[in-house]
């Protein structure tokens, strides 16, 4: 399970790293390859860099794809949380309990929509338009990402059963920044905060009353 | 029929507290489940196609770039700046905010970010001054929101890819009234620290002027990357963003020195798992978008808006309701993606230009930013200052005010929007 959790950390953080590389060696193998130099220019029009915008954004969505099951697990998404934060505790956790299965419930339905079209993608010879690597492969971000998402809902939802407690904070720390709060440590994470777009943990579980 | 069923779903799922994502998507599932016969290959294609935008990938970028400059010591230099230039004016360290806030807004594109990045040095600084927990909240709260007038802005980019608005031409359109706003904001904060006669820090030499403009020169030049490269057509705004994450990163990391490598890899997860998360929201958003062209309803309400006999100064009363009260209950970036394919047929159809409607919106989502229940820069400076929320709530009234006059004046005088862009060709 560690295993897969810095799996997925290491996947986003790399994706997201060598898309900003990419696009900033593109574009200054654009300007550089204007420069006339000698020998130079011409290695460098011999380059093609054509296929970057292309790789950069298959790459996002690969990135997109697994953060959001990554956000899943650290409490990112935002939701409208108003009204369920003043509810009774009991009620609350009944509400907080159907969004997870709900989104657990979606992310499957999506990921075997996308395992059935992958696999049909599969079956003929869609390739992209500059890197021309096969589309389903491309595709296979959705059932990928999609399953991870919901195998993270119902990993959320167990937890909250037995804890009452939703994940927040977790594993955005930088350490040794001086963003830090004096007073409880943590880093000032705009989207993790207990505002109303999140909801709030239960203090009484839901495994204490339901038998 | 259609709208209320599909409207009514995506409300009472939203209520129940799930990611916005989530109920988009649900909401789309469940209508063509059962109301449509469109083939559900189609859902999947978009659901991929969605964020397979060239233009959408600004958005990480720009997170990633505001991370960088979050962690990497340039607020600090711009703060040092700012007193240096207007800490010795009625209202000293709080006007310097002011000017920080917009400084840092000019290379960030997000509201709570300019707030940690700024407030967090800012507010204990303020406090140590003499000055009231109040009055430095209030500042900092609300000029945080400048954020995303003040381009780059990432709410823009949402606008942008909902509407196919020309980005660039957003961007410019938002100077001027970021820079209006700014002063605005500065003149209440003036006028309140002079009524209250809050401390002035002592006039500072060109000297030290000078110095600490050179020392901040490195974050103001990103200023020059991102607009002048657009502006000139070096790059488009997506490449404009992607350099201005690797310029951050490199002074962060290589000539402030206030990151070191090893923190690198902590600052990009942080920053993909907010993107992700924006992200997530658009592929969603794009689905929900896709229904409601193919059940034709923003086409039908705009008909029916326009048979009403309402015209654009009414139109844009309502705009402006509909907005605050979305601002009560979600975050910027959901309540544009799903109001704004709705409203923008109607804004075109009554001849409202698409750049100052996309201006009108952002500025009405500064506005939501700032008060309860669920203003993100409320939120963050509540943990800086460990103030209640209504408390601050309290403290910010002064600036919420004027940020309620400035939204008028912004949605009845499109030239403040529109002169910039127009003078630059870009329309």
């Amino acid at each position: 399970m560690k295993c897969l959790d810095r799996l997925e950390e290491w996947l986003i953080t790399f994706l997201i790293g060598a898309a900003t590389l990419i696009i900033f060696v593109a574009v200054l193998h654009r300007y550089a390859s204007g420069l006339p130099i000698p020998l130079v220019q011409d290695a460098l029009l011999r380059i093609d860099m054509s296929w970057a915008q292309e790789l950069c954004i298959y790459l996002f969505v690969w990135m997109a794809k697994f953060g959001a099951a990554y956000g899943v697990r650290t409490g990112i998404h935002v939701g409208v949380d108003v009204l369920i934060n003043r509810l009774a505790e009991p009620l609350r956790a009944r509400f907080i309990l159907f969004g997870l299965s709900a989104g657990a419930l979606f992310t499957g339905v999506v990921g075997t929509i996308g395992a059935h079209f992958v696999w049909r993608m599969a079956h003929t010879e869609q390739v992209s338009a500059d890197l021309e690597i096969p589309m389903w492969m491309v595709y296979l971000a959705i059932p990928l990402g999609s399953y991870l998402m919901c195998f993270r809902f119902m990993q959320v939802a167990w937890h909250f059963l037995g804890s009452g407690q939703l994940p927040h904070h977790e594993h955005t720390r930088i350490a040794g920044l001086d963003q830090i709060d004096q007073e409880t440590g943590e880093d000032i994470n705009p989207y993790h905060l207990q505002d109303n777009l999140h909801p709030r943990d239960v203090t009484v579980t839901h495994a204490d009353r339901s038998p | 029929m259609n709208a209320a069923i599909i409207f009514g779903l995506l409300i009472t799922l939203m209520l129940t507290g799930m990611p916005i994502s989530i109920s988009l998507g649900l909401t789309v599932l469940t209508y063509l489940f059962t109301m449509t016969t469109v083939p559900i290959e189609a859902v999947a294609l978009k659901l991929f196609t969605g964020i397979e935008k060239f233009e959408i990938m600004a958005i990480p970028f720009f997170i990633l770039a505001g991370n960088f400059l979050t962690h990497g010591g340039v607020a600090r230099r711009m703060i040092r700046f700012a007193t240096a230039m207007v800490g010795h004016w009625h209202g000293g360290l709080g006007l310097a905010g002011v000017l920080a806030c917009a400084l840092f807004a000019a290379v960030s594109g997000s509201s709570p970010a300019t707030v940690v990045a700024i407030g967090s040095i800012l507010l204990p600084a303020m406090v140590k001054a003499g000055f009231n927990k109040h009055f430095g909240a209030g500042v900092i709260t609300t000029s945080g929101a400048l954020g995303i007038l003040i381009p780059p802005s990432i709410v823009m980019v949402m606008y942008s890819v909902s509407t196919s608005t020309s980005l660039g031409a957003l961007f410019m359109a938002g100077v001027l009234p970021g820079l209006l706003l700014a002063t605005l904001l500065g003149l209440t904060t003036w006028y309140r620290a002079r009524q209250f006669n809050f401390p002035r820090q002592p006039r500072a030499s060109w000297r030290t002027r000078w110095i600490s403009f050179r020392e901040s020169l490195w974050g103001l030049l990103l200023i020059l990357v991102v607009m002048g490269g657009i502006y000139a057509g070096f790059f488009t705004p997506t490449e404009a963003a992607a350099m201005s994450a690797m310029y951050a990163f490199f002074v962060a990391v290589f000539v402030y020195k206030d990151l070191s490598l090893r923190q690198v890899p902590q600052v990009l997860l942080v920053s993909a798992n907010m993107s992700a998360m924006l992200l997530y929201i658009i592929t969603n958003a794009v689905l929900f978008s896709f229904l409601l062209t193919s059940e034709q309803i923003p086409q039908t309400m705009a008909n029916w808006l326009i048979g009403q006999g309402l015209g654009q100064a009414a139109f844009l009363l309502v705009v402006n309701l509909l907005l605050l009260l979305a601002g009560n209950v979600m975050e910027p970036s959901s309540i544009v993606l799903i109001m704004a394919p709705i409203l923008f047929p109607v804004a075109i159809k009554l001849g409202i230009d698409p750049v100052h409607f996309g201006i009108l919106i952002t500025v009405n989502m500064e506005v939501g930013m700032c008060h309860p229940p669920v203003g993100l820069n409320l939120y963050v400076a509540s943990s800086i200052t460990q103030m209640g929320i209504t408390e601050l709530t309290i403290a910010v009234w002064p600036w919420l005010l004027t940020m309620l006059l400035f939204l008028v004046l912004v949605t009845y005088w499109p030239t403040l929007s529109l002169w910039l862009p127009q003078t630059l060709g870009m329309r």
